[in-house]
């Protein structure tokens, strides 16, 4: 993972900010949801791309953040920058308590033990109706007038996805990225070398979460609302599958992915109702010919083996 | 080279450049955003609606439009989640420019995009979703209700059963919002006209539920004389086939709220129960007025089906809307908005009324027993009575004080 | 809100226990295909609702072709059983067998891109109004149970529930389709080696596993709605099942489905409200105590 050429940063960042200036009003929406979304499977590819981990409940620590966020927000009239903060912080706290009895699996155990803790976050959002409006859902979540506008809201949404996938990118190309991958490739080697691959997989697992919570909250902005569905399987799918569509080998794929996904989602859906079998068919030619996603379009990545050698070095390295 | 490309990529997507443009619309069609939740449970309520829409639109369009002016519809679907409904009436609104937004069934989904056309100023007229909260606390000046709520149908059917001698009740209700809020709704105004009956029994399976049985087995076993019911659907089919084998409704009576309608009684043909309570949203055989009787007619030469609720509630919110327009000569959402609160409409119920205060409109429920006929394959409701929302919608002052406290 | 002295009369325990077991073996019919499908082929088959989907569809379209027939019922339960085999077979063979090589991921993603594109190719062939069929006339009623109806239907479901167990027990201990099947479990790679056809093998337990899930659909049809939806309902229910059980082993099914079908039965009468919660929870217990179920392997796969 190579930086990026500073000039391709800076045109990059450029263009992004210029976005609201050039488009109309929906065309904002729909770049704001993509960066929400791609911050989210940015987030949850810590944990699949490079710690190698499966989640299938990672909806949970998205629909946390938003409940929080928006709660606070409605409820308890807490000042904006306290309620959206609070967001990713409980849902780190939540990816702790989860994490703790998650990463003590492995494989398919692992990812069924995030489904059921998610979906009962799903179950208590849907039941517990005097606090969060149970199916009906925590409507007309007031957001604060400066960001009420959407060039504003666009604005606000790049700044904090720009920072925390910056604050990302830090951490996987810093020795802890490189452990991970580490760990990713041969927990039991990395383990030999010294590594505490508990502990890494759950510090992977509480980031991812905290994350994705910061991306929930910003979703419960966007659409003035938090439901239950948020934290419902099919959310979780919906991030997997982004990740996959993008290509979970590349930083940025993820990303890429969620775009591709909302833009086809929202295409489609004007024609016709019957999406899921289009998802369906992408899914599967996804897997059958275009194993890498998208980026394996783009990349030319050394072998696996090579790459877990490269992998071991670094982290050999990094532990000197 | 492999990171520019991978960069112009996102870059691309990015800015959304897929998403074609639709031609710069002609200012001539009054164009009409209709959200529904097309797949799954509500389907069977919503493709029937989608047609009810149509064909008003064809109807109105035939005649010369509004205002001299075409009805067009634009339908997207929810799949019964508010984000979806969120971004699809957005999409509506900003991209397509539709000048109104009509239908929703869930009541989450209702709840969402009321918000957002309130955000917007634009004028939603929900045509089936139930729960109150629309036209109470969340009320606001664009949202308006074609159809009744829960509460104007609980409280229809306690003042129907208030007038039976049954004291020992039991309730049946899916564990959702709706479920809960139409029991409760129910029994609050039941035990109001009637203080002295008790609630026996509760259970509570949760939407989607297989298995009715040891439900079942509960409620006779509280030995209720009527169960009161708010399961509806699949679900009722489901209820109805498990129960009838444990003797059910021989050993108690059973009101099943909405289970009337024809996306259940036909599919259970002889099986469903003769002499069980029910309400219905809509019948294609009462009001035996010409309003109903030519809806029918053209509901059946269009699709070779009768018309099930689902395509009075399309039909009817359409054509209120289009009557909006004419009273107020404008399609303009502010003057529309004036025109449509108070106004009165023959419909295929019979006339209705959207009450100017909340913007509810007085749309009651059908009920009675089922009972076999010859010219059906399946069963209808007899001795059948329509409880009008007069009877039964919160009074201004409930109103005021339901939104003073919010 | 119950009158709990009522919940001591034994008739009233004895038919909820029945209903309990007659739920259990409804459970353990569909679930057995899935766990045989995981032990033999690794494979955690998200789509196994959507075959049990399709026997209740199927089972609706032959009974409607034999109306007023008394055999009618028999008739579609084998014949819609038979024919989700069919699919399966086809499905495994399309689009599972080129991806057995590689990560269980993909193997998993599959399986929902099947659940995607089976549910809307029901919908686009059904339609989406919710359809019936009825019990047959001999198993429309009931029959006495201390002074309480018990439908007759529901014996039904009791008797085939074991029968089926037994018939799997039975192949799996005394034919050679068995045998390869239980070795295959043990070690996919050596059967391989060793010169069997493990392409034909796999594509065999898939069938079964769809043969058990549809009989599933055609036997639950009679006593439910039939609708585009009904996949999920049942795939939820049979990962707890198993995963309660433990993932790839029969017996460890039907226990699981043993227990999952009375906690349901006498759950709603104490907690009536958390049915949606309960199985999750009852996941989270398990997985996090001993993952690999009561009767699994430990954490073998």
């Amino acid at each position: 993972m190579r930086g990026y050429p500073p000039a391709l940063r800076i045109l990059l960042a450029t263009v992004l900010v210029l976005v609201p200036l050039a488009f109309p009003h929906f065309y904002l929406l729909l770049a704001t949801e993509i960066l929400i979304m791609g911050l989210f499977a940015v987030a949850f590819n810590l944990l699949l791309g490079y710690t190698g981990m499966v989640s299938f409940g990672h909806a949970a620590f998205y629909g946390l953040g938003a409940y929080a966020c928006g709660l606070l927000l409605k409820k308890a009239g807490a000042p904006f920058a306290v309620a959206f903060l609070a967001a990713p912080v409980l849902a780190a706290a939540a990816a702790l308590i989860f994490g703790l009895l998650c990463i003590r699996l492995t494989r398919i155990y692992f990812s069924m033990l995030t489904l059921a803790f998610s979906q009962i976050v799903w179950a208590v959002a849907h039941k517990w109706y005097s606090l969060t409006g149970g199916d009906n859902g925590l409507v007309a979540i007031p957001v604060p007038d400066a960001l009420a506008g959407p060039r504003a809201f666009y604005l606000f949404t790049l700044a904090c996805t720009g920072l925390a996938v910056g604050a990302l990118w830090r951490l996987v190309n810093a020795p802890f990225g490189r452990t991970l991958l580490a760990i990713r490739e041969n927990a039991e080697r990395a383990e030999f070398v010294g590594v505490h691959v508990k502990r890494m997989q759950l510090l992977a697992f509480v980031i991812s979460g905290g994350v994705s919570g910061l991306a929930g909250a910003l979703f419960a902005l966007f659409s003035r609302g938090a439901f239950p569905d948020y934290a419902f399987w099919t959310k979780s799918a919906e991030v997997l599958l982004m990740t996959l569509l993008g290509g979970p080998f590349v930083f940025l794929g993820p990303a890429l992915g969620a775009g591709i996904l909302i833009v086809l989602n929202s295409v489609v859906t004007s024609f016709t109702e019957y999406w899921p079998v289009v998802l369906g068919v992408i899914l599967l030619a996804l897997i059958y010919v275009f194993p890498g996603g998208v980026m394996r379009l783009f990349r030319s990545r050394a072998t696996p083996a090579a790459a877990d050698d490269v992998a071991m070095a670094s982290t050999i390295e990094a532990r000197r | 080279m492999k990171r520019t490309a991978v960069l112009a990529g996102i870059a691309l997507v990015a800015f959304g450049a897929l998403a074609p443009a639709p031609p710069a619309a002609a200012q001539q069609p009054i164009k009409v955003g209709v959200i529904y939740g097309l797949g799954g449970a509500a389907a069977p309520y919503t493709k029937p609606a989608v047609t009810g829409h149509e064909m008003a639109v064809e109807e109105i369009n035939a005649a010369g439009g509004v205002l001299g002016r075409k009805l067009q519809l634009v339908i997207r679907d929810d799949q019964s989640k508010p984000d979806v409904g969120v971004r699809e009436a957005r999409d509506l609104i900003l991209k397509e420019k539709v000048d109104f937004l009509t239908g929703i069934i869930h009541s989450g989904v209702a709840l969402a995009v009321s918000e957002v056309a309130k955000e917007h100023k634009t004028l939603l007229l929900v045509s089936i979703a139930k729960t109150a909260a629309l036209t109470e606390d969340k009320w606001h000046r664009y949202v308006f209700r074609a159809t009744s709520n829960t509460l104007i149908e609980g409280r229809a059917a306690a003042i129907l059963l208030a007038q039976q001698p049954f004291k020992r009740y039991a309730i049946a209700g899916p564990d959702y919002e709706y479920g809960h809020r139409m029991t409760e709704d129910f029994v609050a105004h039941l035990k109001k006209l009637k203080p002295d009956v008790q609630v026996v029994a509760e259970v509570w399976p949760k939407l989607g539920e297989r298995d009715f049985t040891p439900h079942i087995n509960a409620l006779l076993q509280a030995k209720p004389e009527m169960v009161f019911s708010a399961i509806w659907g699949g679900d009722h089919i489901a209820f109805v086939k498990q129960a009838k084998p444990y003797g059910f409704f021989a050993k108690t009576q059973y009101l099943a709220i909405g289970q009337g309608d024809l996306d259940v009684v036909v599919p259970l043909g002889a099986e469903a129960p003769e002499g069980m309570w029910v309400s219905s949203n809509y019948t294609f055989y009462y009001p035996d007025a010409p309003a109903n009787r030519d809806f029918v007619a053209k509901y059946k030469a269009r699709t070779g089906d009768l018309p099930p609720s689902g395509a009075a509630f399309g039909y009817t919110a359409t054509h209120f809307l289009a009557a909006a327009i004419r009273k107020a000569k404008s399609a303009e959402t502010e003057k529309v908005v004036e025109a449509l609160e108070g106004l009165t409409m023959e419909t295929v119920h019979g006339p209705l009324t959207i009450r100017g205060y909340d913007h509810q409109s007085n749309k009651g429920q059908f009920f009675g027993r089922l009972k076999k006929v010859p010219e059906h394959p399946f069963l209808i409701i007899g001795d059948l009575q329509y409880v009008g929302g007069e009877k039964t919608m919160r009074t201004l002052d409930e109103v005021k004080a339901l939104r003073g406290q919010k | 809100m119950f009158d709990l002295g009522g919940l001591g009369d034994p008739a009233f325990l004895a038919v909820q226990c029945l209903n309990g077991l007659t739920q259990a073996m409804f459970l353990f019919l569909i679930a057995s295909g899935l766990t045989l499908i995981f032990g033999v082929l690794g494979v955690l088959n998200f789509a196994h609702g959507s075959l049990y989907m399709l026997g209740a569809y199927l089972s609706y379209t032959i009974t409607s072709l034999f109306v007023g027939s008394p055999a009618a019922f028999w008739i579609s339960l084998v014949l819609a059983s038979a024919g989700v085999a069919v699919v399966g077979a086809l499905v495994e063979a399309t689009f599972l067998r080129p991806v057995y090589r590689r990560e269980e991921l993909e193997q998993l993603l599959v399986t929902y891109a099947l659940v995607l594109i089976i549910s809307d190719a029901v919908k686009f062939i059904w339609g989406p109004d919710n359809r019936s069929v009825s019990r047959p006339a001999i198993l429309a009623g009931s029959v006495d149970i201390g002074g309480r109806d018990f439908p007759t239907y529901n014996l039904l479901v009791l008797a085939l529930g074991p029968l089926v167990a037994l018939l799997l027990w039975l192949v799996l201990s005394r034919t050679q389709f068995g045998r390869l099947i239980r070795a295959a479990a043990n070690d996919r790679e050596m059967v391989g080696v060793v010169g069997v056809d493990v392409s034909r093998l796999f594509t065999g337990v898939f069938a079964l596993g769809a043969w058990l899930g549809g009989l599933g659909g055609g036997l639950a049809a009679p006593v439910g709605a039939i609708y585009p939806g009904m996949d999920v309902e049942v795939i939820a229910e049979s990962f707890i099942v198993v995963v309660v059980g433990g993932m790839g082993s029969l017996t460890g099914t039907l226990l699981g489905a043993l227990i999952i079908g009375q906690l349901n039965s006498f759950g709603i009468l104490f907690f009536p409200r958390f049915a949606l919660v309960f199985v999750y929870v009852l996941m989270v217990v398990v997985l996090v105590t001993r993952p690999w179920g009561l009767l699994g392997k430990p954490l073998a796969r």
